[in-house]
């Protein structure tokens, strides 16, 4: 046997992508159900359009997540969690710069009960004075410890920077921010944005009496939608340094905004940028980590919103060799403008991203999100199809031709905090 | 419920097949019975250091990586106390790609002198990245030798010393990889749509010439059991005070770990946890509080952490988590707070089943703990929990000479 030789394989096929149902409610909300599990697991998704992009006064939007299920007037916070944990039901809360969302997870015969008490505690929420006293006295002592990582403040600056200070997008709090939020600010934020519509996704082996369930207590919302475009025009360019004497190693953030996904250069670019560092093979691990030993771990990647997108390279490195890391940053990108990829590690990408394609679509709750970034993106129904059919054919050409388009020294964003 | 197949190959190699065939990935899985316990204290960390020169070519294959992803795979490992697991998934169809490169590395490494500096700074860098350069990354550091005096569970899987990774030769490096890594010493865990016979003639193929390597016996000396209070305050540029105390309990592999891991639960998992609704609630003396257990394979730990609120004394906040303590081993719970933590339990455990590459570890932890058999009788396990069993234990357990307590104290 001859164990220098690699047995053959074959290139990932198409993608097999399963749409979910979809049902309506009286009111015009949109709930998609996945029933194929093969478990008795259950996720269901609220998602609203209440992320931070629609608060006007900072951390709104935060809080008025966070304190969904601080109390209503029947029961305390402690209650509302005893009784959805004696269910086996979890929830969670979370908000992005776009959407907020409520997550309720559980088994399939505790379900209904799980989200019964959850509706109960989202309808009547009221948010009292002394679960937001101490939800802000918790996140105050969470943001002081935040601070101190070199990664938080090199990204807090480089957000800041990125959309501009003014834009919806490029809100960053500071600490004087918690002290201003009042309760009235959380009930008038759940008025305005909790009562829209929301969309609902089912994952899980679920009754047709449970999806009735749900169809009504999404009757309940009728408000539209709130819709707002964040300016997003204002990106700085140029080398940021902000300094911290005791700082160990240094955080590093390279980047600028970029187009969406329906974009005709999107999948190229995800093919570019996974060849630059999207991947453990990736130019800038090889060079940076692989080569120098300068960084635990350096990666490239693109983040998509609703109204904004940036690329951006990320890493922590030794601080005496940030300078350097910079340089050699700067030169991976020159190196992809001026000389072609090697049809061997072109086709190597590809086919890390072919196999990366097949991991993210792998079972019902994976099909699920991959459903959600097409539904949120407005993107075709072939999308995936057309991905992977743009990563047969791109060329090492095709790719060169971008990387100076995109890679454009002068027009990147580049933080160092450390 | 999970299923398998097991086989052994004549040079030790043990081989578990796991089917599943809904998915269209496959993932070999191979875990090695060696952890940073098995080091010896002055060339600690070694454990850490070997997973990631793993990666820096065979000898056979130049790069680990890039044939890989060549075949649309992608692979990870992780090193701890106890075991060091390596895992491989990629489009079932290639599966032979991963038996080839992971036989490779098993049979011998290339031990470049490239690879060894490179992976030495990486390993420094994540050294300074996670455990120097973040508020309390130092925490296991100066808690681990505390509670530990004999036992090799007294320092962290990244070593007890950074000059120990700064000073490896490649001799120690070739010595620890023949003392520990071979067939004899490892499992391997295939999981995917595919036949028995077909893993069966792969595993013959790549793994079934690699020379068996002699078994070493373990011979790790017991920590004794601790009879006196411990107490270590240090002073750190942190935003906040926080506190940590831990007991000594049974390991991963006692029938007490599921007792423990219950009451850890009930103590300081979620918002209606004991702890969460006196402390942090009621009297507002923290802003994060949770308890949990170790689960040593050898030795486990019963942990309670958190960080004090603002103008609160580590006195204050100490005596009132042992009150709740003591309260527990005073009086036993209502079923009810028992069906709840059972109840969220197994609905984190069908959820974390669901992945093929979570269901494959799962089943080499279990073979390497000796425990295959039962892993389906896990749930059981915790059903069997009594509330008196958890006052039994609290009374045993929360009692201030098993215990070891760090204070870091925010400088001025």
């Amino acid at each position: 046997m001859n164990r220098s030789v690699a047995p053959e394989y074959t290139q990932a096929k198409d993608l097999k992508i399963i749409a979910p149902e979809k049902k309506v409610s009286a009111s015009g909300v949109e709930v998609f159900l996945m029933r194929d599990v093969k478990d008795s697991s259950v996720k269901v998704d609220f998602e609203w359009s209440a992320g931070t992009k629609y608060q006007t006064k900072k951390l709104v939007s935060n809080f008025t997540n966070k304190l969904i299920f601080a109390g209503t007037a029947e029961k305390n916070s402690n209650q509302i969690a005893e009784e959805i944990d004696f269910y086996g039901g979890y929830t969670s809360l979370e908000v992005d710069k776009d959407h907020a969302a409520l997550t309720i997870y559980g088994l399939n015969d505790k379900i209904s009960d799980i989200c019964s008490l959850v509706k109960d505690a989202f309808e009547k929420a009221n948010f009292p004075q002394s679960e937001l006293q101490k939800e802000l006295s918790i996140a105050k002592s969470k943001f002081n410890i935040d601070i101190e990582k070199v990664k938080v403040l090199c990204s807090r600056t480089f957000n800041r920077k990125l959309y501009g200070e003014h834009s919806a997008y490029g809100q960053i709090a500071d600490l004087e921010d918690f002290d201003k939020l009042t309760r009235q600010d959380l009930i008038s934020y759940y008025n305005e944005f909790y009562k829209t519509k929301p969309v609902i996704f089912i994952t899980g082996d679920v009754s047709d009496s449970f999806v009735e369930e749900i169809l009504n207590w999404a009757n309940e919302f009728v408000e539209e939608r709130k819709v707002i475009n964040p300016d997003v025009n204002n990106q700085a360019k140029g080398l940021i340094k902000i300094e911290r004497e005791d700082a160990i190693q240094s955080a590093i953030r390279v980047g600028r905004l970029m187009f969406d996904k329906n974009h005709k250069d999107y999948f190229n670019f995800q093919l570019l940028n996974t060849i630059l560092g999207g991947y453990f093979g990736s130019r800038l691990m090889a060079n940076i980590r692989e080569d120098k030993g300068y960084t635990y771990g350096i990666g490239s990647g693109m983040a998509v919103l609703q109204d904004a997108s940036y690329f951006f390279i990320s890493t922590e490195v030794g601080k005496d060799v940030n300078e350097n890391t910079i340089e050699e940053i700067k030169k991976e990108l020159k190196l992809l403008c001026e000389i072609e990829v090697s049809e061997d590690e072109l086709l190597k990408v590809k086919n890390y991203m072919l196999g990366e394609f097949l991991r993210q679509a792998d079972g019902p709750l994976s099909q699920m999100e991959i459903f959600k970034n097409i539904y949120f993106n407005n993107l075709k129904s072939s999308y995936y199809h057309d991905f992977i059919q743009a990563i047969h054919s791109a060329s090492a050409n095709d790719l060169k031709k971008l990387a100076n388009e995109y890679f454009v020294e002068d027009e990147m964003l580049m933080v160092v905090a450390g | 419920m999970i299923k398998f197949d097991e086989f052994k190959l004549d040079n030790g190699l043990k081989v578990i097949f796991h089917k599943d065939e809904t998915t269209p990935m496959a993932v070999v899985n191979i875990i090695y019975d060696v952890g940073a316990r098995d080091e010896s204290e002055d060339r600690t960390g070694f454990a850490h250091l070997f997973e990631h020169l793993m990666f820096g070519g065979s000898k056979n294959i130049e790069n680990f990586d890039a044939p890989l992803q060549l075949a649309g795979g992608e692979c990870n490992a992780f090193t701890n106390n106890d075991i060091t697991n390596y895992y491989d998934t990629l489009p079932v169809e290639n599966i032979e790609t991963a038996f080839w490169l992971e036989s490779d590395r098993m049979l011998e490494l290339a031990f470049t002198p490239k690879s060894l500096e490179v992976q030495r700074s990486v390993v420094i860098e994540e050294f300074k990245q996670r455990y120097l350069n973040q508020p309390y990354g130092d925490v296991w550091l100066l808690l681990r030798p505390l509670i530990y005096k004999t036992h090799p569970y007294k320092w962290a899987t990244i070593g007890k010393n950074i000059e120990h990774i700064e000073n490896a030769t490649m001799q120690d490096v070739k010595d620890f990889f023949f003392t520990h890594y071979g067939p004899q010493n490892a499992t391997l865990v295939v999981g995917g749509n595919l036949a028995l016979d077909e893993v069966k003639r792969l595993s013959e193929k790549w793994f079934g010439n690699i020379p068996s390597r002699p078994k070493l016996a373990r011979d790790i000396p017991n920590e004794p059991a601790q009879l006196e209070a411990r107490q270590l305050e240090v002073e750190r540029k942190v935003p906040a005070d926080a506190l940590y105390i831990a007991f000594r309990m049974g390991n991963r592999k006692s029938k007490e770990h599921f007792c423990g891991d219950l009451l850890s639960d009930i103590l300081g998992r979620g918002r209606s946890s004991r702890l969460y609704s006196e402390l942090i609630d009621k009297q507002k003396l923290f802003t994060t509080l949770s308890a949990y257990v170790s689960a040593g394979w050898e030795d486990g730990l019963f942990i309670v952490s958190g960080h004090l609120n603002q103008g609160v004394s580590f006195e204050k906040a100490e005596a009132e988590i042992w009150k709740i303590l003591n309260e527990m081993g005073e009086t036993e719970i209502e079923n009810r707070e028992l069906t709840k933590v059972l109840n969220k339990f197994k609905t984190a455990k069908v959820f974390s089943e669901q992945t093929l590459l979570n269901r494959v570890m799962n089943i080499a932890m279990f073979d390497l703990m000796g425990k295959l058999d039962v892993i389906n009788e896990e749930l059981n396990e915790y059903d069997k929990v009594t509330s008196t069993q958890i006052r039994d234990f609290s009374k045993r357990v929360f009692v201030t000479t098993n215990s070891s307590t760090l204070r870091i104290k925010a400088q001025k």
